[in-house]
């Protein structure tokens, strides 16, 4: 069966061999350059533009600029992003377009006969901007001073929230025998992918404006291309060659609109080349939105046998300069606020605000990695008040099967959360005895004095939804053929639109209908990722794709499976797959059933800490998830062991610096990512392959969990090593030093 | 300005600007984009090539500077069938996305030339230049070990995994 079987990925030799092709290295016949202008100005109005002196630099083909829009808006979820900044008309959108929010907005696109000579059209392009304040944070946004959307009617930069009314707040805590109180900073992650932007566009046989680019969900791409440009959404045709990575951070759009516009434009001159743009490092990281940074203030009661009985929750997100998704992003953070457990008495009011900076979006865990640190930490923190061991104050308040969580709703079927936390627990049972005897050197340059080094344990845990959610119509469409010149079929071609990222989920699609069809995984054909040939697929986010793609594929297989029985040749067989659908909670009381189904994880770290220096070593850390039943081992643990790492880069280096709306560290020398000598000694993956009842042969999810409780448990092994509670994160020894010094620890 | 080398056994002359650097020369000039660009600052290795068999990253140096150099890239270091690091990368997963892979396996092949039974930490210093956002390294470290036994002659070690139910 090739379900379960370590299948190595299909497309393994192009990427040893250097012959896979990402969307900056496709062999052009003589293509032309494209530069994409950034305002360089966090808020401002565009008083000008004079292009005459960029279109006569020598080489300069043509700028494509706000009046080449015919419909100048983008947005995700909701239009309130000009694609292009300027002061020549709008199109029809109620967007103003003459306003830079945000220093990455796109002003201009610069086509040449070479890069140099776009880069010197850029250059030379005039432009008067009259500058407006900025609002550089959540607390200058709350003031309303300064409205960053005035047009949006609000009076305030408060433009999405969410609320949960339940029980009675006077009755938690009167119950309450302890109160734990805190206010929590979570910083923005920048996704890093290693292949920055890239895209090719040209105008296909058939006519249609076509751009290969790296994304998440071509069939979305395709539709943001087709609205700004005014035209059907088949007259655009999307494709995705090889992706360097994406983690959420090619959900939105950066090249893809202005590539398409930039390959009409050169059509209508009469010019029949194509047109590639290829973003430097610095452009990638400015130019794509990041993890939201956000602060909560909240507080919990629980009773002296550690039953939490309230939760009171702000939650204020930033944004930034565009919504992207953040009134999803923050839905999910809203109600993931009090974790895996039962609370009777709950009162949280979340906010999406803009600001003039870069938007948040899409990154792995969307939402929940926030919400997971805010709910462990304070839970981590009741055990720690009460003298409760962490595994037992969480057993105490586990959500079960049918339990109402704070929607007032259970989750959905299938809750493995008891299992995950007793597979950690055991894991780490040896932990505490074995800690004095390891040998530490939480850094390399200089040995740490003896008594500065001390040690520590923590955990988290979480849960995340697999799919989009709160009602949003998910769908995923498969297509299979079937071949063969006897009475038995003996080949197939998959067609699906689903984007490997890197997670090996074209791999994937292969096992899943060998499996269905009941031949061996080479029999199976694949033709990916391209709308010409496929059916909306949704996006590869939410770890949803192997779980919406399996139930699809798993139907198409049948259905061509009949149409061969019909004697059809060849047999083909669609099928469109829409789950049962979720709903969109109550917005003034928060009531509701938001998800689909979900994935579990517990995390445990040791760590040694020198807090001389404040430099901190992962010493052993396990992950548990329940990915239900996995399709490739091979491919779910890379991706699993992938996600920790990331997860331990967000919680101890990786500071994104943002002044005055400007991000002033766009490099990777000065956002550090985890290289491999920051990686635990040991690192255990363990994955429970508890059925879910909902999935295709049992199928979970796997992308996002392993994000969830990572932050939460080093910062609870930090206290266990010093007795400090830092509330912030990432841990540069910096930051750690200024709280242990504000503790007396110096 | 013309530069004259040996790329992947072949000699090659192209006339390049004095700023070009050697990463652009093999990507735009002579169409060998298995060489990615992930930083262009010398930090993240996803340029790394052979520089008369040692590893360097191609975005620190000027195309000028490799006057008469014998530059092996990726799609030069297979030899009719894949290295043994190219199969120890497929075999034992140790690619996602592979962005940051032909840089990878040079570093880790330039290493390995030198010493074909490295320790854990021998390898990891190996690859201490070169990042990967999608792995996590675990199984990077498992195919340079996989690969070492099978340039030893050895048979690589069974992988593991753990599946509980
Ligand atoms: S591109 Fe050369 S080190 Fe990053
Ligand atoms: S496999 Fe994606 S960066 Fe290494």
């Amino acid at each position: 069966m090739s379900i379960g079987a370590r299948t190595k990925r299909f497309d393994g030799p192009s990427k040893v061999d250097g012959t896979a092709l990402y969307p900056g290295d496709i062999p052009l016949d003589n293509p032309l350059h494209a530069k994409v202008v950034f305002s360089n100005r966090p808020h401002a109005r565009m008083v000008s533009m004079d292009t005459s002196s960029a279109s006569a630099v020598p080489g300069v083909v043509t700028i494509v600029t706000a009046a080449d829009v015919p419909m100048n808006e983008y947005g995700l979820t909701m239009f309130d992003q000009p694609v292009l900044v300027g002061v020549d008309g709008t199109g029809r959108s109620a967007v103003p377009s003459d306003i830079s929010r945000w220093e990455a907005d796109q002003i201009a696109v610069v086509i040449a006969e070479s890069i140099e000579a776009a880069v010197a059209g850029a250059e030379a392009l005039v432009v008067a901007w009259e500058d407006l304040p900025i609002v550089p944070d959540i607390d200058a946004a709350l003031t309303g001073d300064t409205l960053v959307h005035g047009y949006n009617g609000k009076p305030t930069n408060v433009f999405y929230d969410y609320k949960i009314r339940r029980g009675n707040m006077a009755e938690g805590w009167a119950a309450a025998d302890v109160v734990v109180e805190a206010t929590y900073e979570m910083p923005h992650q920048e996704h890093a992918y290693l292949q920055p932007e890239a895209a090719v566009s040209y105008i296909d046989d058939e006519g249609r404006v076509t751009v290969k680019i790296a994304g998440q969900w071509i069939h979305e791409d395709r539709e943001q291309i087709a609205h700004a440009l005014d035209i059907p959404d088949d007259e655009v045709r999307v494709i995705y060659p090889a992706i360097g990575g994406a983690f959420g951070g090619r959900e939105d759009m950066t090249l893809q609109i202005v590539m398409a516009l930039a390959a009409r434009k050169v059509h209508a001159l009469g010019i029949d080349r194509p047109v590639r743009s290829v973003w430097n490092r610095e452009e990638s990281i400015l130019g794509h939105h990041k993890r939201h940074r956000a602060r909560v203030v909240t507080k919990w009661g629980a009773t002296f046998d550690g039953k939490i009985v309230a939760v009171d929750a702000d939650v204020y997100m930033d944004a930034g300069a565009y919504n992207y998704t953040s009134n999803k992003v923050l839905g999910n953070f809203h109600v993931a606020i009090a974790g895996p457990y039962a609370v009777p008495h709950v009162r949280i009011d979340s906010m999406a605000i803009y600001t003039t900076t870069v938007p948040g979006g899409a990154f792995r865990g969307f939402g929940a990695p926030q919400a997971g640190f805010v709910c462990e930490s304070q839970i981590n923190k009741i055990a720690d008040a009460l003298g409760l061991d962490p595994y037992e104050v969480r057993r105490r308040n586990l959500l079960g099967e049918g339990d109402p969580t704070i929607t007032a709703r259970p989750l959905p079927i299938g809750i493995t959360m008891e299992q995950v936390l007793e597979e950690c627990a055991t894991r780490t049972d040896t932990w505490r005895e074995s800690a004095a005897e390891r040998d530490v050197r939480p850094f390399a340059s200089l040995p740490p004095s003896d008594s500065a080094v001390r040690t520590g344990t923590g955990i988290g845990i979480g849960f995340k939804n697999v799919g989009f959610s709160f009602g949003f119509p998910e769908r995923c469409e498969a297509t299979i053929e079937l071949g063969g010149d006897s009475d038995e079929y003996d080949s197939a071609t998959v067609f699906h639109a689903g984007a490997d990222v890197g997670q090996g989920a074209h791999t994937v699609f292969a096992q899943m209908a060998a499996d269905a069809l009941g031949l061996p995984v080479e029999a199976v054909g694949r033709e990916m990722s391209d709308t010409a040939t496929s059916g909306d697929s949704g996006s590869a986010s939410a770890s949803r794709l192997t779980w919406m793609a399996g139930h699809a594929i798993g139907e198409a297989a049948a259905v061509a499976q009949k149409a061969w029985g019909d004697g059809d040749r060849p047999a083909r067989g669609h099928y469109r797959y829409e789950p049962p659908s979720s709903e969109m909670i109550d917005p003034d009381t928060g009531e509701g059933a938001p998800f689909i189904t979900c994935g579990y994880v517990a995390e445990a770290v040791q760590l040694a800490i020198d807090v001389e220096t404040g430099h901190i070593e992962i010493l052993r850390m396990v992950c548990v998830t329940d990915a239900g039943r996995v399709v490739n081992p091979l491919l779910a643990e890379g991706q699993i062991e992938g996600a920790v790492i990331q997860a331990l880069g967000y919680t101890l280096t990786e500071r994104l610096v943002v002044h005055d709306g400007r991000i002033t560290n766009p490099r990777l020398s000065g956002y550090l990512i985890p290289g491999v000598a920051d990686i635990p000694r040991d690192l255990e993956v363990v994955n429970l392959e508890l059925p879910d009842p909902q999935g295709p042969w049992g199928i979970r999810g796997i992308a996002e969990m392993p994000m969830i409780p990572c932050a939460p448990a080093v910062i609870a092994a930090v206290h266990d090593a010093t007795g400090v509670w830092i509330d912030e994160f990432p841990l540069t020894p910096d930051l750690v030093r200024k709280h242990l010094r504000a503790a007396g620890i110096t | 300005m013309e530069v004259s080398l040996t790329v992947n056994g072949r000699n090659v002359s192209s006339d390049v600007e004095p700023r070009t650097l050697l990463v652009h020369l093999l990507r735009e000039d002579l169409d060998l984009t298995g060489t990615h660009v992930g930083c262009e600052s010398g930090y993240c290795g996803a340029c790394t090539v052979h520089l008369d068999g040692k590893p360097v990253k191609s975005c620190t140096m000027l195309a000028v500077q490799a006057e008469g150099a014998d530059i092996t890239t990726i799609e030069g270091l297979a030899n009719g069938e894949l290295h043994a690091v190219q199969e120890g990368f497929w075999e034992r997963h140790g690619l996602q996305c592979g962005y940051c892979t032909p840089g990878m396996i040079m570093s880790a092949a330039g290493m390995l030339a030198e010493n074909d039974s490295p320790s854990e930490g021998e390898i990891k210093h190996g690859i201490e230049g070169n990042l990967c956002r999608c792995t996590g390294y675990h199984n990077i470290v498992k195919a340079i070990e996989y690969a070492a036994a099978k340039m030893r002659g050895d048979e690589p070690a069974e992988p593991e995994w753990e599946v509980s139910s």
